[in-house]
Parts: C-alpha cells; structure tokens; sequence
C-alpha cells in the first residue's frame, strides 16, 4: 500500500479491474461449480473431528457430567472456558459488519460476509456449551421465563439468565443482520442459475428481491440501524460474559475493569480466528484479488490494537491487585504468574501480547505466512485467557485445605475439539452454499461504482 | 413433487416466446452509474410517477434524483425498541418483585441496576426483529414472486451488472412509443417492454391440487403425527432421559442397602449434644432430689407470647387451652387435673420445668419437642393463666 | 484563503477579564477556605488536562486511523490541545495544596494506617511528582513535534509531515492511554486512597474524549456561525462531530455503569462505601442528576439522524456535554471535601470563569498566527467533500 495514495481516497478494494460480471462469477465460482479434492478433505478433518465431540458428548449425556474433570473447587473448566472463548470469537463478526460499517471502512466489504458467518456459527458453537454443562440439556426449557407448571420464574438477579438473553439475542440479531444482508446476493444468485432446484430455493429466500431503488432506499436505512443496533449489542454480550466472573467477590475475578478488558479481549480473538480462515479460504477458494493482503495487514493492525488494549488491562489488574492492599487480591495475582499454573498464564502473556507486538513492523504485517503463525497463536493465547481466569482463580480457595488442581479428562478434550469440528464444518459448508463475499456490498465500493454527478445535491 | 411445480414455473417463466399478457411496463437497461441517475432525474422530472429504477447494489444520490421522500423505517425500530425496554421493565418488575419474591444474595427483589442487561437486550431485539419484518412486510411489500419482471431478460442485467429503469402503463402519463424514444435519447443500451404473465386457466392445472401432491401432503402428516406420538410417549423415557425418576436418596420407611444396619440415618457418637438441646441434670430423679433454679428467663411480652405459642401447641391437647384439664382428646387418653390446683400454684418454677422435662405418670417427657428456653417461656405462660383464673381482689382494686 | 476574517480583539479582551476575574475569585477563596481554593483549582486543573491532552489525543487519532472527515477540523482541535504546554505552569500551585488535597500525604496519618503504608511506594509526595512531570513532559513533547508537523504542512504541504506524525500518533496513542490512567489515579482516584477500581483508567479517559469532542464542537460551530471557518465546510462535516461525541458518551455511560454495578452487586465494604459517599445528603440528587445530564438527555436528544447534522442544536447540547464533563469530575473529586453533602458557592465560580477564560485568549492568540483549517493537508480535500 503506498501511503499517499491512502490520504486522499481509498484503497482500490480489487487487485485487477473486475466488471460486475466478473464479479458475480468469481464469487458465485465455488456456489455454482463441483466440490474439488481440496474441499473434500477439508471437510472430511473437520467432520470428524465433529464425530469425535458428538460421541464424547453423547456419552457425556449417558454417564452424567461426572466424566468431565470439574470438581470442587474447580467447579466451572473447560465448558464455560469453551464458552467464552467462542463467543469472543463471534465478536469480529459483529464488530467487521456494524462497527466498521458505521465507520464507513470500505475494507470491510471483502471479508463482511464471511466474518458474519462465522459471527453465527461461533455462537452457535457456545451457545452448546451452556447448554450442555447443565447435565440435561432436554430440560435446559426452564432457562426461559416462561409460564410453567412449577409456578417458577428465572432468577433475573443473575449474570447467567442474562448470558441467556445476551446469547440468544445475539444469535438472532446476528442472523437476521447476516439474512438481510444475503438478500440481494440470493436475488442475483436466482438469476443466474440454471439449476431449477437451486431456483427454486434462491427463489424463496430471495424473497422476490428486485434491487428497486425504492426498496434499497428503506433496506439501507434499515441496514444502518442494525449495525447501530449490532454495536452496542456485541459489547452487551462480552460484558455479561465479563459479569458472570465479575459479579463474584473471587480474588482475581471480581474486578471492575472485566466488562471493557473482556470486549477487548473477545475482539482480539475474533479476529485472530477470522484471520486464520480468511488465510486458508483465500487459498483454497482463489479469492487472492478479494481478500486482499491490504485488508489482512488491515486485520493485522487490529490485532495489535486490541492485544495492546488487552496488555492494558493486564496491566491494571497486576497493579491494583497491589495497590488496593488487599492479601487475598494480591495472593491471587502472584499465584497467577508464579504458581502451579504459570506456565498458561506466560502462553497467555506472550501470545496475546508479546507475539502480536510484532505486527509494528510493516514487513510482518504483510508477510501471510507470518501473520498465519502469529494468529494461531493469538488464537491458543486466548483460549489459554480464559482457562487462567477461570481455573487459576478457582484451584486456590479461600480454604487452603481445598486447594486441588484441575486436570482436564479425554472428554473434556474431545468436546472442544468437537467444537473445532462443528465450527470448521459449518464454515466450509456455508464456502459451498452461499456466497462468501458480499456482491451488492463490493460493487458498490468498486471504481466507478458510484455516479461523479448528484443532481439536487446533498444541500 | 418439487420437480412437477418447478416444471409448471419454468414454463411460463423460463420459456422464450413472448409472453401473452398485457403490456405491465417498458423498461431500458443502462449501461453506466452516471447514465441511470440522469435518466431517474429525466423520468421524474416529466411527471411519471409509477416508475422504479433497478440497480445491483444501492446508488448514491438516486432518492434524490427519484424524488423520494425520506424513509420513515427509523421510527418503527425506535418505538419496537421503546416496548422492548418497557416490556422487559415490567415483566422483570412483576415477575421477581410481586409474583416470586425470593432472596437472592441479600439483594433486593427488584432493583434497576441487575435489570438493565435484559432490559438492553429486549430493547434491540425487539427493534431489530419489528424493522427487518417491517422492512420485508411493509416497507418493500415481499416476497412478491409475483411480479412480471421476475425471470426476464431485464431482471437478469439488474440484479448482476446493469441498471434499469421502467415505467409502468398504469402510469397516467404513460405513452409507449414516447418513453422508447425518451429511454434512447438518453442513452439505453436496451429497451424491453414487459407483459404480464398469464395463465391459461383451462390449460394449466393448479399443481397444488395435484392427487399426488396432497396425497404425498397427507402422508407427510401421518408420519410426522407417529413420530411426534412415539418421542412424546417412549423416546423421552429412555435412559439417559429419566427425568429424575431414579435418584441416589434412601425414601422414607425403607431399607437402605448401602449400611449393614439399614438404617439410612446414623445414629450420633455417644455423648453427642444437639444444639440448644443442653441436658437436663435431674433427669429421671424424684421430685424432691431437684435443686431449685429460678427462672432464667425475664417476663416480656414476647416470652410469653412464645410461651402461649408452645402451650397452645404442646400442653393444650391433653391439658386444655386454659389449663383446666379439658382435654381434646375426648377419652382417648386419660384426662390430667387441673393446672389450677393449689398445689400446682403453689410448685416452684423448676418443679414445673422438672415434670416437663421429665414426664409425670402418663405425662411422657417432652424434653425432646420443646428446647429449653421454651419450657421456661411455658412456665412463665402458665404462671399467666394461673393469676387470670385465681385473681386476688388486689388485682381488681386498682381499677 | 486570505478573505477569511479573524477573529475580533474583543474576544481576547473578554477572555481575558473571564480569567482575571476568575483567578481573583479562587485568590480570594484561598484567603477564607484554602483547602476548598485547591479542590476548585484541582477541578480547573483536570477539566483542562480532560479537553487539553484529550484533543491532543483526537489529533493523534486521526493521523492513526487515517480519517478524513475531521481533518477540516483538526486545527481547532489542535488549538483546543495547545492547553497541554499551559498545564505545566498551571500545575505548580497544585504542589503547594498536595497536603489540603490528599490524605496520603499526611505522615502521621499513614504511620497509623496499615494500607496506607502498604501503598506508600507508589502514593508519596517524590515518586507522586515524578510521576506528574513525567506526563506532563511526555505530552508537550509530542504536542509540540505534532504540531509543528501539521504546521509546516500549511506551507508547503508536504506529504511527508503526515507521514511522520502518523508514526508519532501511533507511538503517542499507548503512551496516551497509560499517563491519562496515571493522571486519573494519581490525581482523582487517590483523594480517597483506600479505594481502588480498576476501570478508573478508562472511565477517565472515556470522559475526556467526550470533552474533547465536545469542545471542538462547541469551536467549530461557533466560528462556522462568525463566518471565521472556510465555508466549503457545510453541515454534513458536523455530523461526524455529533455522532462520535454521541457514541463516546454512550461507551462512557457503559463504563460508568459496568463500575457501579460490579460494586454494587459485589457489595463489597472496600469499594462500597466511594459510591455510599456519593448518595450522602444531597451527593444523591447530584448522581442522579449526572445520570441524567450525562447520559439519558443527551442520548434522547442526539439519537436520531438528523439531529447531529443540526447546527443550531449542536451549539446547545457541546456545551450543555462540556456541563456534563464538568458535573462527572465534580462528582469524582469534590465527595473528599464536601462530606455532608454537595456544596456550590461563589468560590465554584472560578471554574467556568478561568477554563473559559483561557481557551477564548488561545484561541484568539493562536488563531492570529495559524490558519483554522490545516490548508495543504492532502486529507483537506476529501474531508470537505464529505457528505452523507
């Protein structure tokens, strides 16, 4: 990217000059045309390693949440670390449709669609986690305030019935976002295929979608007040997220600066993940000239904010853990970085913040194979987050004779690999099904997209 | 089935002749950005009013160059939004803070601050859901699969790489020939005029009633009512869905097999004391072996309010609510004397506190029902009942 | 670009009698309460560190993510940052009232107070002072490179001065975020040293970027309505203004509230009892009033689209977001002094009459030497032609 260039307009969002038609038919590619052996292996790892969570999982609901390793006073592990973890990776979703849309970053566009997805399907990955950490998910009905025979209402005074609101909300307003957004894809989509089947189907969901000016009118007006609504909304979620700990009064949990920290935190996981498959769909889809390199050095710049944010937050805690004077807060930060589980909370220091310190150097932050490493490991840096504040803070009780350590048992581990599984399945089969860029969205934003003359002016 | 429908649909919407319908519109395609804004300017410049530019992605400046009105969307999803707060407001405050108050954490019932996360979320939810419907439903008025653009050579450029306009005949202004001319001196690339679509009513079926259709309907039906039947009745009780049927806990009145005794309750080491349960030191001692220890408590309203509490409950049934030796029971147990006796009166409290802690002749010890302090508030009780029906004058002097 | 007037003397002379009435009033304060002159010069002193390095920071945003709407804009904002330099003499007095103010200083106090010990590495009177100068260095250092950058590029419009302040912003914006924490626990959140939160930081911060926004608005719309700003800037380039202030007032009402419900629901004695402080006697009405005039009026006035593109009624609610700011660090700072209740008096009266005062003279005096508009900006030409 030459700078000058960036001063006065943006950044051609194509590398190459592509018509319309060309668009449509780059982007339609993988829709229209047969799976290759790429795809076919691709989705043959992550579907099994979805068979191994669903048999891990179906014992689970045989035997009883016994066989995972929670036990006192590690009570809450690896399904409400999982949890969080994917819910903070659904973050960048929201955060790359709405926030960068209010912000009118046109870079955006090229990697919209597909950071929404994945917005959908991460949450639709955590919101298992809840469900299943109940022991019977069949009766997870009662979660609901709903009129029932018991004449019981949920308990509206805790975090979690709000994690109930926050996620299912989410889930929702992040679909219906992505479905509206869809629309005139699907109407373009109907028009080109020749398949009646597909025609069919397009034509459902296309819902008789005609790009009229009179229709684009209200559907960008509406557009605008859910990215308004999305912004909002997704620091909501994190933050009640943060309020399951936060609300607490554990040493290391209680703090007040968990609902920004976590927000941050969720960000920069979520674009350590949309990164991580944006480099490997790129390549398997052909889509070099869309999902440019600008825009992953663009992600990549993120990356390094939010980390840093991150390292901020770090930071605070470590020091009025000190400064508030209290021993119990201090003894919980030093058994962080220098008791039984140091060796999670140092991943955690130097994948969140030390390796994405790298991406000051221009030449790391256009350097794919280097960014590729450094997002892995931005990826493992956060998950290992959120096994720090959860376990760290839980193996040492206020009673030392409680104090235990927690050791995750295989199907502890087969689910979250399951969760891998179930979130990489989705993510190639929606490659195959729909497009993963939005063609409205990235002709509007192409040279000569947009007419030189305005007749009666903006005044 | 799917096959049989879309075959009907492609052939009258894929098929290539012309259609046979009335004229709906006339349409052009152009070819740039800065073309179509100047053709919308044109169109609604000269008064055409039933006229809709079609473009594949939405264009700056077209509302004005169409003469739209500003959309008034924002304000459906602002009052939606407002009803989702109050709404969430009102079920949270009715449901912990007047239908089921329970104590949670010392907090209060209802307080504002733990309300707001739900109150937010069902503020965009809401707003978010009534727009898009709105917007689909209201706005747009889709899906309309419908209308006869659908599936033209025109429809095909606008939703992919072109830009089209068109006027429709209902418009009063309407004049075929003139707007072809007006749509290429601005610089169409192509103009179509656009029929409706028609059906031959005599020839084409409606596929909806096909036998086979309804037939496959039906069959779709019954299964779904089997399956639905067998999950509601069989699938849901089998293991692991036991729907705590079996639980790990001894029942009352049965044999536990976990201790060799089985007994489920353990029976306290030897010289245990239970709370509040201090042990009597005269126990099974004669009267006359008791030292006298006063009262410990003070006589207040509420002792002997406790007091009447626990007589009520303990001594009233065989000794009568006034302690008259009227008893409940109706015969079914001997009938004891009267508390009011001479000699009752005249007992020291310990004499008292000794036959209940102890048990009289028939009286059983009540040591194990009522604590400590509660025989003592029953003493000062019956101390009570014993001035009200033996008053002296004194009492009355002072009226 | 020369037929564009400047401004008129009269508003250094009406700055200028703002000030001197203002400082004769906290002299005079002084002379009765001291301890209530230092906590309305501290007052001062942080409003202005809030809209001074705050703009400071907005400067180094905009080189930082490369926005193009507020360049227009970006001179009054570097005016509004050119408080920071003034901070370092404004500061001095505030060394001499470091025993009214703070309660850490007291060493019999501390001898006798075991938590008060345990954080006297950090709260004492040296490493305090260090601490303050450090800040104080660090920002007029990169206000003085980044303005002089931006200044030459009013000349020759080079490119290259853009360049370099972006790597000056980009290092600027950490160093920002941590001395804008250190200055809010050093100077606020320590009057009641036994407290500690640690969203502090970022509550602090949200309200100086609202401040900031707030003052430049104010600016901007009132030198637009002299006829003083270039009048290719048109309405929509307000809008801009409008929905940041709008959107950074919500993230401050987010914070604010994320804190007082974690003490609340946490219920914990040690944190508790800054927010009880806060609800005595007529504290009450004032929290609930910042409620209100921080967050809930703004955020039904300003919601809407159309409201943020309204000059007339941005030139109510910048001012009326400035009160806001004002309010929020009276209620951070003045509990520590007014215990019983909430107190305002004639000494109070220093605050609008000095923070006026002075950024009416700056502007004045820095309007006369520098365009208002950065004229050779290459960010110029497509921030003006922003429109909706």
């Amino acid at each position: 990217m030459s700078l000058d260039a960036t001063f006065t307009r943006e950044i051609p969002l194509l590398e190459g000059k592509s018509s319309f038609k060309e668009i449509d038919d780059v982007i339609a590619k993988p829709v229209e045309s047969k799976p290759t052996i790429k795809w076919w292996i691709a989705i043959g790892i992550s579907s099994t390693a979805l068979l191994i969570g669903a048999v891990c999982l179906g014992l689970t609901f045989w035997y009883g949440i016994g066989l995972w390793g929670n036990n006192q006073p590690v009570g809450w592990a690896f399904d409400i670390i999982n949890f969080v973890f994917w819910i903070g990776i659904g973050h960048a979703g929201t955060l790359i449709s709405a926030i960068l849309f209010l912000f009118r970053q046109k870079w955006r566009t090229g990697i919209a669609r597909f950071a929404e997805a994945m917005t959908i399907f991460a949450v639709m990955t955590a919101g298992l986690f809840p469900a299943i950490h109940t022991g019977r998910p069949w009766l997870d009905g009662y979660l609901l305030p709903y009129p029932n025979q018991h004449n019981l209402w949920v308990n509206f005074t805790s975090p979690l019935l709000w994690d109930v609101f926050a996620v299912s909300t989410y889930f929702t307003v992040s679909f219906v976002f992505w479905y509206v957004g869809l629309i005139p894809d699907l109407a373009t989509l109907r028009d080109r295929t020749t398949s009646g089947i597909k025609k069919f189907v397009y034509t459902i969901f296309s819902l008789g979608w005609r790009g009229s000016n009179r229709h684009w009118q209200h559907y960008e007006r509406v557009y605008l007040i859910l990215a308004g609504l999305s912004t909002p909304l997704v620091l909501s979620v994190h933050t009640i997220v943060s309020f399951d700990f936060a609300v607490s009064v554990i040493p290391g949990w209680h703090t007040t600066i968990f609902p920004p920290y976590f927000v941050a935190g969720a960000i920069f996981s979520g674009f350590g993940m949309v990164s991580t498959v944006l480099i490997i769909v790129r390549k398997v889809f052909d889509m070099e000239h869309i999902i440019t390199v600008n825009t992953l050095e663009k992600m990549n710049k993120i990356l390094l904010a939010t980390g840093t944010m991150v390292g901020y937050a770090y930071g605070m805690e470590f020091f009025i853990a000190w400064y508030s004077g209290n021993p119990v807060e201090q003894f919980a930060f030093i058994n962080r970085a220098f008791g039984p589980y140091a060796w999670a909370y140092w991943i955690m220091i130097s994948c969140n913040v030390l390796f994405p310190q790298l991406f000051w150097f221009k030449k790391i932050r256009r350097n794919i194979p280097i960014t590729f490493v450094i997002v892995i490991l931005v990826n493992v840096g956060m998950w290992f987050e959120r096994f720090v504040i959860i376990v760290t803070s839980l193996h040492r009780d206020y009673l030392p004779t409680s104090w235990a350590m927690y050791y995750p048992t295989m199907y502890d581990i087969g689910i979250l690999l399951g969760s891998f599984g179930l979130f990489f399945t989705l993510i190639i089969l929606f490659a195959r099904t729909l497009p993963v860029v939005s063609m409205a969205e990235l002709k509007a934003v192409t040279e000569n997209a947009q007419p030189k003359i305005h007749h009666n002016g903006s005044e | 089935m799917f096959g049989r429908i879309l075959n009907k649909i492609d052939e009258e919407f894929l098929k290539s002749e012309p259609r046979k319908g009335e004229l709906f519109a006339v349409s052009a395609l152009f070819d740039t950005p800065d073309q179509i804004i100047t053709s919308a300017e044109k169109v609604s410049g000269s008064g055409y009013r039933r006229f809709d530019v079609l473009t594949p992605y939405p264009m700056h400046g077209l509302d004005n160059a169409m003469r739209l009105r500003e959309t008034k969307i924002g304000w459906v999803g602002l009052l939606a939004g407002m009803s989702g707060t109050t709404l969430a407001f009102l079920m949270i405050w009715w449901m912990v803070g007047i239908d089921y108050k329970n104590v949670i954490g010392g907090k209060p019932f209802f307080n504002i601050a733990p309300s707001i996360p739900i109150m937010f979320e069902l503020t965009v939810l809401l707003s978010a859901l009534t727009l898009v419907a709105f917007l689909i439903a209201v706005f747009n008025k889709l899906p309309s699969n419908a209308n006869p653009l659908m599936a033209t050579e025109f429809m095909k450029h606008v939703t992919s790489d072109k830009f089209g306009i068109y006027i429709e005949a209902k418009d009063p202004k309407f004049n075929q020939n003139e707007i072809k001319s007006l749509f290429s001196s601005l610089g169409a690339s192509e103009v179509y005029d656009i029929n409706e679509v028609s059906y031959d009513e005599g020839k084409t079926k409606n596929p909806i009633l096909d036998f086979k259709f309804v037939g496959n309907l039906i069959g779709v039906g019954i299964v779904t009512a089997i399956l639905s039947y067998f999950t509601l009745n069989y699938l849901l009780f089998l293991p692991p869905f036991n729907w705590m049927h079996h639980q790990a806990k001894v029942l009352p009145q049965s044999e536990s097999k976990f201790f060799n005794d089985g007994f489920s309750m353990r029976k306290p080491v030897e010289g245990t004391v239970a709370r509040g349960f201090i042990p009597y030191e005269f126990k099974g001692m004669h009267d006359s072996l008791v030292v006298e220890t006063p009262n410990p408590l003070p006589v207040t309203k509420e002792i002997l309010e406790k007091g009447k509490k626990n007589f009520d409950i303990y001594c009233s049934p065989c000794h009568g609510y006034y302690g008259k030796g009227d008893s409940r029971l109706r015969g079914q147990f001997p009938v004891p004397p009267t508390l009011h006796s001479e000699k009752v009166r005249s007992w020291k409290d310990a004499n008292i506190y000794h036959v209940i802690t102890n048990g009289q002749n028939v009286m059983p010890s009540y040591e194990k029902q009522i604590s400590r302090d509660d025989r003592w508030a029953i003493i000062h009780y019956l101390r009570v009942l014993q001035r009200s029906q033996n008053a002296p004058d004194s009492d009355f002097e002072g009226k | 670009m020369d037929n564009i007037k400047k401004l008129p003397d009269s508003v250094n002379k009406k700055g200028g009698i703002m000030l001197i009435l203002g400082v004769i009033i906290l002299l005079v304060a002084f002379v009765f309460e001291p301890q209530r002159a230092f906590f309305d010069y501290l007052w001062i002193y942080m409003f202005l560190v809030s809209i001074g390095v705050g703009s400071l920071a907005l400067v180094g945003l905009e080189y930082l993510v490369g926005a193009t709407w507020s360049t227009p804009f970006r001179r009054i904002t570097e005016i509004l940052a050119s408080i920071t330099p003034v901070l370092i003499i404004l500061v001095i007095p505030l060394f001499f009232g470091l025993h009214d103010l703070f309660h850490w200083t007291h060493h019999e106090v501390v001898e006798s107070d075991k938590i008060l010990q345990s954080k006297s590495p950090y709260l004492n009177v040296e490493f305090f002072s260090i601490r303050t100068a450090f800040c104080l260095l660090l920002w007029l250092v990169f206000f003085f490179f980044m303005t002089r950058n931006s200044q030459k590029q009013d000349l020759d419009g080079d490119v290259t001065y853009t360049k370099r302040n972006i790597t000056l912003s980009t290092v600027f914006t950490p160093f920002f975020v941590i001395t804008i924490t250190v200055t809010a626990v050093d100077w606020m959140m320590s009057l009641e040293p036994h407290w500690f939160s640690t969203i502090y930081g970022v509550y602090y911060f949200a309200g100086t970027v609202v401040a900031s926004f707030a003052a430049t608005t104010i600016a901007a719309v009132l030198l637009k309505q002299g006829g003083y700003l270039d009048p290719r800037i048109k309405n929509d380039s307000f809008y801009s203004l409008g929905t940041m202030m709008f959107g950074f007032n919500v993230f401050w009402a987010y914070i604010g509230f994320s804190q007082y419900l974690l003490i609340w629901y946490a219920d914990l004695p040690e944190e508790t009892f800054w927010l009880i402080h806060r609800w005595e006697g007529s504290w009450k009405f004032v929290s609930i009033a910042l409620l209100f005039v921080h967050f809930i009026i703004p955020f039904l006035v300003l919601v809407g689209r159309r409201a943020k593109t309204n000059i007339g009624l941005l030139k109510i609610m910048a001012p009326w977001m400035l009160f806001a700011h004002a309010l929020d660090l009276y209620w951070l700072i003045f509990p520590t002094y007014f215990k019983e209740g909430a107190g305002f008096s004639w000494p109070e009266l220093s605050f609008p009459l000095i923070v006026i005062g002075l950024t009416m003279i700056l502007f004045k005096v820095l309007s006369d030497k520098k365009n208002l508009i950065p004229v050779k900006d290459p960010k110029l030409q497509a921030g003006l032609e922003f429109h909706l």
